[in-house]
């Protein structure tokens, strides 16, 4: 969890809600980091490194928040150049390493990092990048280890928070849900982006659990927080159409295709739509969808085999296509929910 | 860099991150002391006040404190705060501009409401208040002061390049009208500004009393022979300036006399001599961090630190001491800490912003809207 700004003296833990910043304010300002950042690197007196690899993390940032692919692919595109001119530093292979990680290139994205580390960079960042990559790819016993060691120095927001998304993955719900409820309670910032990212992955962890009314509060929370967070909205919108409130899903999941380009939401739209009857409207989706699974999938085939596959196997129908991409996606990272889509998809 | 991304928390939340603040007489009408708080590094022009962070001033009265190398101040109890916050923002009707609507209350319960970007401000009896983007005051060759810690040596040029020109940020400009808002107290006060959380339990996320404080004298870490790996800024800026805690006092002196000693080392000489304990004789004197001003001196461009100076040298001060927009506060800061402000200036070759302040209100020049043309990028290592 990028940004935390958590620290906290040890033991001063506060609980309850704190006032943060709207969320339409922080995405405003959040936008105006970008603008000054992107001047001052393209026209600024002395642009280091450093700057370079903030605005690619916060173009990263928006990406993440607004569901947009194409700042992910811009912010990569920018790490690879900082790398291939700059191959002595470390900063720049740090860069490329968290922009390959957020496209799935796991293993390349260890290798940035194991050179950024030669280069100089500090273990610790370097470690912390090593954890979530780890996490990300089922190797949880290493990423435990450093969050735990994280959390015993200092047990504040951040590596409360990983610690929370670590078990809640490993399907230890009830440490998850108090190690949530601790980390929320030691938010010490005024950015609502931190606790809006940790109320996604708490209602993720209910959803995965089943209990979509828990799930649901989380998701609310993370909307309430970050009215324009793409993947809360989209979780949300999930759990609306489960709990059978399609209504509100599907207007969600309009607004959502129009402010993102991540084919995750007209996938998720058309098959809210099939489930109420509009099956006109869910072909027209489901056929968007597709061309742009195609399309990215063809880009980042790490990043987006995972959902492409759960798309084809579901309202995209074509099972044959979701093996192949669950087979490559457990290639990348052999998670239990990897495993299970393969079972899944060889199932037809 | 003055006070930008002064530690891990400010550089996580910018709205928050104070760079900057000054301090001075007012040119313009010289019964008013004016007060600016900058915020937001690198601020793109479309940037606005958090609402959930109460940008304030805190004003007591200040004493020269007798002999010693103690604190040079002894700061009175009876406080004055300046409390500045901000709505979240609305669509304006007609253009869908977003309009941001701020309010600024003072120790007697006047409330001054203003619009942010208005050049105007709002006023109310005895106060004036502007809040908006501007372009950085600051100039600083930061890069050179970089490679001068990171070399050991003076690395500084005749001309140097400021790592701000051109850059903007979120200002809080306060004219205060001296006997209505600060009575008889005085002439001298300090000034601490500071951004704390606005819930019902107040938690300080930034405060400021004097520039390059916490990148100078906290961040470098190497010099450190205590705590070589601790991140002492957050912590520092948490602390109540008027009343530090004792819990990391200890930390705090231990890698302000350290860096200290490495500024003095710079020039050859040792201008001022660690006590038999390795305390530097300032670090008591820049604990004390905040920004002393006299309101019975009229306006000066270049009084940084001449009330702290005299006082090191047992002479009365002369001017209104403060900070003033255009005053170069960093070579005087530096100078002071090489040489003990005896021998030659030390300089990082910028002496100006990049549009240096006006002498009237709001002071601060227009936010660069047309920054000079994009050109390759010229990355340099960090």
């Amino acid at each position: 969890m990028a940004r935390c700004g958590n620290a906290t003296p040890a033991g001063d833990a506060r609980g309850g809600e704190q006032p943060v910043t709207a969320g339409f304010l922080a995405m405003v300002n959040l936008q105006a980091q970008i603008d000054g950042r992107e001047r001052y690197v393209t026209s600024g007196p002395r642009p280091a490194v450093s700057d370079e690899a903030e605005l690619i993390e916060l173009v990263a940032m928006r990406g993440h928040i607004l569901g947009r692919i194409v700042d992910y692919e811009w912010a990569l595109c920018r790490a690879e150049q900082l790398a291939s001119n700059l191959p002595a530093n470390d900063v720049a292979f740090l860069a490329r390493a968290r922009a390959r990680g957020r496209m799935h290139r796991f293993n390349e994205a260890l290798e940035d990092l194991d050179r950024a580390q030669r280069l100089g960079s500090d273990p610790s960042v370097v470690n912390a990048e090593r954890a979530g990559i780890f996490q990300a790819t089922g190797r949880y016993e290493p990423a435990l280890a450093f969050y735990e060691a994280a959390a015993e120095r200092r047990a504040d927001f951040c590596p409360v928070a990983a610690l929370a998304t670590l078990y809640a993955e490993r399907g230890d719900i009830l440490a998850a849900e108090r190690l949530f409820r601790q980390s929320r309670d030691r938010y010490r910032g005024v950015s609502p982006f931190p606790p809006a990212q940790l109320e996604l992955q708490w209602g993720r962890m209910w959803q995965g659990q089943g209990n979509l009314h828990r799930a649901l509060t989380r998701f609310q929370a993370a909307v309430r927080l970050v009215p324009a967070y793409a993947p809360a909205e989209g979780h949300l919108a999930e759990v609306e159409a489960a709990l059978g409130d399609g209504g509100t899903a599907i207007a969600r999941l309009f607004r959502l295709t129009a402010s993102s380009d991540d084919p995750e939401y007209p996938a998720a739209l058309a098959r809210t739509l099939n489930e109420v009857g509009r099956l006109e409207e869910a072909v027209g989706w489901r056929d968007k969808a597709a061309v742009r699974y195609d399309e990215v999938v063809a880009r980042h085939p790490e990043a987006f085999a995972d959902h492409a596959a759960e798309f084809w196997l579901g309202i995209g129908g074509d099972p044959h296509r979701a093996l192949q991409l669950a087979t490559l996606n457990i290639g990348v990272r052999h998670t239990a929910r990897a495993r299970e889509l393969v079972v899944r998809a060889s199932a037809y | 860099m003055s006070d930008h991304a002064s530690g891990p928390r400010a550089f996580a939340d910018p709205v928050a991150d104070i760079t900057d603040m000054f301090v001075f007489p007012s040119p313009e009408e010289p019964s008013t002391l004016v007060l600016v708080m900058d915020v937001f590094p690198f601020a793109g022009t479309s940037a606005l006040f958090s609402d959930a962070v109460d940008y304030r001033f805190r004003v007591r009265p200040a004493a020269i404190a007798l002999g010693g190398t103690g604190p040079a101040f002894a700061f009175g109890e009876k406080e004055q705060v300046f409390s500045c916050r901000f709505a979240a923002p609305s669509e304006r009707d007609g253009d869908g501009a977003l309009s941001q609507v701020g309010s600024c209350t003072t120790p007697n319960g006047t409330r001054v409401s203003f619009q942010v970007n208005d050049e105007q401000g709002g006023r109310a009896d005895g106060i004036r208040v502007f809040a908006g983007v501007r372009m950085d005051p600051f100039f600083f060759d930061g890069v050179k002061a970089l490679q001068t810690i990171i070399t050991r040596k003076l690395a500084f040029e005749v001309r140097g390049t400021s790592t701000m020109f051109h850059q903007n940020v979120l200002s809080i400009v306060a004219q205060l009208d001296v006997p209505t808002m600060l009575g008889v107290e005085g002439p001298m006060f300090a000034v601490v500004g500071e951004t704390i959380t606005t819930g019902s339990l107040r938690a300080r996320l930034e405060r400021y009393g004097r520039p390059e404080v916490k990148n100078f004298l906290l961040l470098p870490k190497d010099f450190d022979v205590v705590n070589r790996d601790i991140e002492l800024r957050d912590l520092y800026n948490q602390e109540d300036a008027f009343q530090l805690s004792a819990a990391y006092g200890s930390a705090y002196r231990a890698r302000m006399s350290a860096n200290l000693a490495f500024w003095d080392s710079l020039d050859g000489n040792t201008d001022w001599p660690l006590d038999e304990h390795g305390a530097h004789p300032l670090t008591e004197f820049l604990l004390a961090d905040a920004m002393v001003v006299d309101v019975s001196k009229p306006y000066a461009e270049d009084s940084y630190l001449e009330i702290e100076r005299t006082v090191l040298r047992g002479v009365p001060h002369l001017s209104c001491g403060g900070r003033s927009l255009n005053d170069d506060a960093i070579d005087t800061f530096m100078t002071l800490l090489v040489n003990g402000g005896e021998g030659p200036r030390v300089s990082d070759g910028v002496d100006q912003a990049t549009v240096p302040a006006s002498r009237m209100f709001p002071y601060l020049s227009s936010p660069e809207r047309n920054p000079p043309a994009p050109k390759a990028p010229a990355i340099v290592a960090r």
